[in-house]
């Protein structure tokens, strides 16, 4: 019997469809009722309209859209025998800014999202504070809206570097709230110091925390979230970054990643019209996020979960959680290093000549965000978005299911398989755009 | 005023939406104290005591409704559609927020399906939404997406029991009589027609060739910094005019002009007079304003 169960609280709404022997969850169908028609909107209009539109396909990730954007436009600039000149400065600030943007979703989905739904389930003493998320993500935003203007929707990358001109006392201002944002995080959500935090090489080291990342290290445990969730064990990385390294996973052996092998289809529930879509490379799902980009960067500790624990709900929640750590490290060398004396901008030739396709690819929040365009004479003619949350949460048939389908059957209950579905942080809003 | 004693209930709908209008407001800098004036029926992130399908259900009104996203009357949420929930809950509620540019006049979702989507009580700048009879509780907070101190102005005032004083398009005069130019820290390069040349440059005005429609917009932008610390100006970036019905316009980085002035002057200025100026402020060469400002690089 199919039982349908309305997850909210994500980003907009997405419909389960189960199958059940007893409460045990034998077959589950993901179905994202609402589309917007984002990719349509683009065409006709010149390139640079859509560094203003598409930030507005997610209120959560709009700044990894600004930068797919502009680095597909800047592809398009280069197939059309233009290459773009960027500074190290502007490649920075860019990086710094979409750091930030990740640090506050995680923020969010931490205290908002995952130690609620956690108790839920019955885990005693984890004392939810989801304001404590909302603060800290407006800190992060601070930061961030010191270079880009604002956040949520700015669009201040532009072909050819950022429109802003910061001096030393925007950068003095930053390294000062974003010390701030790492003693709160080092205060409330490690329980220690992000330095001894990021040399953690086995999950036993959380065993003393009296945090609320030590909490949910126990709950995880407590609920047997490690032996539960599992998906394929294969992993992309697509984007190109300071913080991780692209390619693709089975297990932990790294393989070349090429982004032309990505394709999509349109994904299947048989009781709801769904407007997602299933994302495979080569013919087969793989698993995106910041489990993905630890486990491509070598990161220590996350290795060691895997080791343990595999691709388990534990592994995939406590590599989200601890990329905060790794993000608000990054954030503060790419702050440190920031060389203020380069241009912000180079100008590139003027769009109107630019008919061409160009590819931009970042690691979103959620895992790896695409967008192709292909332009004449600098006018969209077409637009595709292929976002990190149709990766992981496609709806597929029985005898090839998407990572998180694969991921809930086997749950106990219905309970448990919502927050397996959780566990990958869902955007509803950027999975149809 | 009512007494603090008093929580009038608050449930935010969403229509067809980003959730930046729900992220945005996250960064109210008093979020805790403002949420402690409200009992929260219903929010799309934050705690509240129901879940979406009893909202759905119908069964219990609310003092204020906040609404974010454009309105779609055929799409659902939690199986019911948003004709049927924006009638019932506008219906009991005493005040309506439409929170953004997409509740307030369509906005972006309006430009990607005209035939169906709107705002509440407008569409554009046309009195033609769902409550457009009710458009006397509407307060339009426009802006893509609203600015949290904005909704914390207008939420504020709602608990205190203090009347709201709309414009023409139902937006607080408060809020919106400036203009988004107004506190733009570009400002003596707009006056002396020094235009910013390039991006990337804290120097120069962006409204003479860039596109910027500071002059032009209803916002508070530079006098309420986002974010506690910044603007799109202040980094560079033209204004889009979000806050204003005709957003998102086309060519966003451009200015139209005739005859190297901008075609559209800034608002309440003649425009033959606005071309005499010009030609008089452009004569002046102030050195000062052809240097860079600071000795960074």
């Amino acid at each position: 019997m199919m039982t349908k169960a309305l997850i909210e609280h994500i980003e907009g709404e997405a419909s389960l469809y189960f199958d059940t022997r007893g409460e045990k969850i034998t077959w589950a169908e993901i179905a994202f009722p609402h589309f917007r028609g984002m990719e349509r909107m683009l065409e006709g209009r010149k390139a640079t309209d859509a560094l203003v539109i598409t930030p507005r396909v997610c209120g959560i990730c709009g700044h990894a859209h600004l930068m797919a954007t502009v680095r597909a436009i800047e592809a398009a600039y280069a197939q059309a025998g233009y290459p773009v000149e960027l500074t190290r400065k502007a490649r920075s600030i860019r990086e710094l800014t979409l750091v930030l943007e990740m640090i506050q979703n995680h923020f969010k989905w931490l205290y908002l999202v995952i130690l609620p739904e956690l108790e839920k389930l019955g885990v005693g003493g984890i004392s939810p504070a989801p304001l404590k998320g909302a603060y800290a993500a407006a800190q992060a935003t601070k930061i961030l809206a010191l270079f880009a203007g604002q956040w949520p929707h700015s669009s201040y990358m532009i072909p050819g570097g950022v429109t802003c001109d910061p001096t030393h006392l925007e950068r003095i201002q930053a390294a000062g709230l974003l010390d701030e944002l790492i003693g709160f995080f080092e205060k409330e959500t490690a329980g220690v110091g992000l330095d001894a935090l990021l040399s953690f090489a086995s999950c036993r080291e959380f065993n003393p925390l009296q945090s609320d990342l030590g909490r949910l290290e126990k709950g995880l445990i407590a609920t047997e979230m490690h032996k539960k969730g599992m998906a394929y064990d294969r992993f992309v990385v697509l984007g190109e970054h300071g913080f991780t390294v692209r390619a693709r996973l089975k297990h932990t052996r790294p393989m070349k990643a090429d982004p032309s092998q990505v394709s999509t289809e349109p994904a299947v529930c048989r009781d709801e019209t769904s407007h997602a879509r299933n994302v495979r490379y080569g013919k087969h799902f793989y698993e995106v996020g910041p489990l993905a980009r630890s486990i491509s960067a070598d990161t220590a500790l996350i290795k060691n979960m895997h080791r343990r624990y595999k691709d388990s709900v534990y592994t995939r929640v406590m590599a989200r959680a601890y990329e905060t750590a790794v993000l608000l490290q990054h954030a503060k060398t790419l702050l440190a290093e920031l060389e203020l004396s380069e241009p912000s901008y180079v100008p590139p030739a003027p769009l109107e000549r630019i008919s061409a396709e160009g590819e931009g690819i970042v690691e979103a929040p959620r895992g790896p965000l695409m967008h192709r365009m292909r332009l004449e004479r600098g006018i969209v003619a077409e637009y595709g978005i292929i976002t990190p949350t149709q990766w992981n949460l496609g709806s597929s048939v029985m005898s090839d299911p998407a990572p998180a389908q694969k991921a809930m059957v086997g749950a106990a209950d219905i309970a448990e398989a919502t927050f397996v579905f959780r566990s990958f942080d869902v955007c509803s809003v950027c999975t149809t755009h | 005023m009512r007494s603090r004693l008093f929580k009038p209930t608050l449930i935010w709908l969403q229509g067809v939406t980003c959730n930046g209008n729900t992220h945005s407001f996250l960064n109210l800098p008093y979020l805790p104290q403002l949420l402690a004036r409200f009992e929260i029926l219903y929010h799309p992130l934050l705690p509240c005591s129901q879940n979406l399908e009893e909202i759905a259900r119908c069964r219990r009104g609310c003092d204020v409704l906040v609404f974010e996203g454009a309105f779609d009357p055929m799409m659902e949420r939690a199986g019911v559609t948003l004709e049927r929930l924006v009638a019932y809950y506008a219906e009991e509620a005493g005040h309506v927020i439409a929170a953004g540019s997409c509740a307030s006049f369509g906005g972006i979702f309006k430009a990607a399906a005209p035939e169906r989507n709107s705002g509440l009580a407008y569409a554009g700048e046309h009195p033609d939404g769902p409550l457009l009879g009710k458009a006397g509780k509407v307060i339009n907070l426009s802006g893509c997406p609203v600015h949290p101190e904005w909704l914390g102005f207008a939420l504020m005032n709602i608990a205190e029991g203090r009347p709201i004083s709309v414009d023409a398009l139902g937006r607080p005069t408060a809020l919106y009589r400036h203009m988004a130019h107004d506190g733009c820290l570009r400002n003596e390069y707009f006056e002396w027609k020094v235009d910013a040349e390039q991006f990337g440059r804290k120097e120069g005005c962006l409204f003479y060739e860039h596109g910027c429609r500071g002059p032009l917009t209803h916002a508070s932008c530079n006098r309420t910094l986002w974010n506690g610390v910044s603007s799109k100006m202040r980094v560079g970036t033209p204004c889009f005019g979000c806050t204003e019905p005709d957003f998102p316009r086309r060519n966003l980085f451009e200015t139209k002009t005739n005859m190297s002035i901008p075609e559209e002057v800034p608002v309440g200025v003649s425009k033959r007079a606005y071309l005499t100026m010009t030609g008089i402020a452009k004569s002046f060469k102030i050195k000062r304003l052809e240097e860079r400002l600071t000795d960074d690089d």
